[in-house]
């Protein structure tokens, strides 16, 4: 659970493909009212289309309940990825924490 | 690239037995001097073709199988996903539905035989630098 003042962060680490994808949702299942979502794939190795798909779903979510959030990627083949699927615009994508953390910070405020 | 010898796999098509197909598939492209961003680039799209596999081809049946077949042709590399299982035309949706739409940004071609079951033929070229699609 998080209060409005508190940033929720959201970490995963591995190979995110289909065989986990109900890890994924479960992962991206933020409740409370967070000021906004940081999603840590820093640890991520590798990702496909399921990782896509939960992404959007969350990402739709957090769009309805006004919500910020901010991908920290450095996996180069999921930043890859994102852009064969046509998504890469779909997200705010950082490799650096800090960055997405100032990207969430203005977004916020 | 090396003429090399094929690569044929099969396993369950089970969303948990893809991972190790993707990685033995990977493996055989390392052992060919494929570059490390490109044989990431071609795994990926052949894991998207046996993820499909793995989540559509049987259902909730249990034992059906998906092969990965893939040999070196000239300068191509080609590698055929086949399961016997049935394949169904399904309506786009925002979130789902980027599998193909991966392989193709990959793949040099790609073509798809459901005679019998799906077979996804691809060709790539091994030393490929993908160009991204446009969003749509």
């Amino acid at each position: 659970m998080s209060d409005s003042t508190t940033l929720a962060v959201v970490k995963m680490d591995g190979e995110l493909d289909i065989g986990r994808r109900a890890e994924i949702r479960a992962a991206l299942a933020v409740d409370g009212h967070p000021s906004g979502v940081l999603v840590d794939f820093a640890a991520v190795s590798y990702a496909d289309s399921s990782a896509i798909s939960e992404l959007l779903r969350f990402r739709n979510d957090l769009n309805r309940r006004g919500l910020p959030v901010a991908l920290l990627i450095q996996s180069p083949q999921f930043k890859r990825l994102l852009e064969y699927a046509g998504v890469h615009e779909a997200f705010a994508v950082f490799d650096e924490r800090a960055a997405a953390l100032t990207y969430l910070g203005n977004a916020a405020s | 690239m090396k003429n090399v010898a094929e690569l044929r796999l099969t396993r369950v098509a089970r969303p948990s037995a893809i991972k190790s197909l993707r990685h033995a598939f990977l493996a055989f492209l390392t052992a060919n001097d494929v570059s490390e961003d490109c044989a990431a680039d071609i795994a990926t799209a052949v894991g998207e073709a046996l993820a499909n596999s793995a989540e559509h081809a049987y259902g909730d049946a249990p034992s059906g199988t998906v092969e990965v077949y893939a040999r070196v042709e000239r300068d191509s590399l080609i590698v055929e996903v086949a399961d016997a299982g049935v394949f169904v035309e399904r309506p786009r949706r925002e979130d789902r539905g980027f599998g193909l739409r991966i392989i193709k940004a990959v793949a040099r071609s790609v073509s798809i035989d459901c005679e019998g079951g799906t077979r996804v033929r691809m060709v790539f070229d091994p030393r490929f630098v993908a160009q991204p699609l446009e969003a749509s």
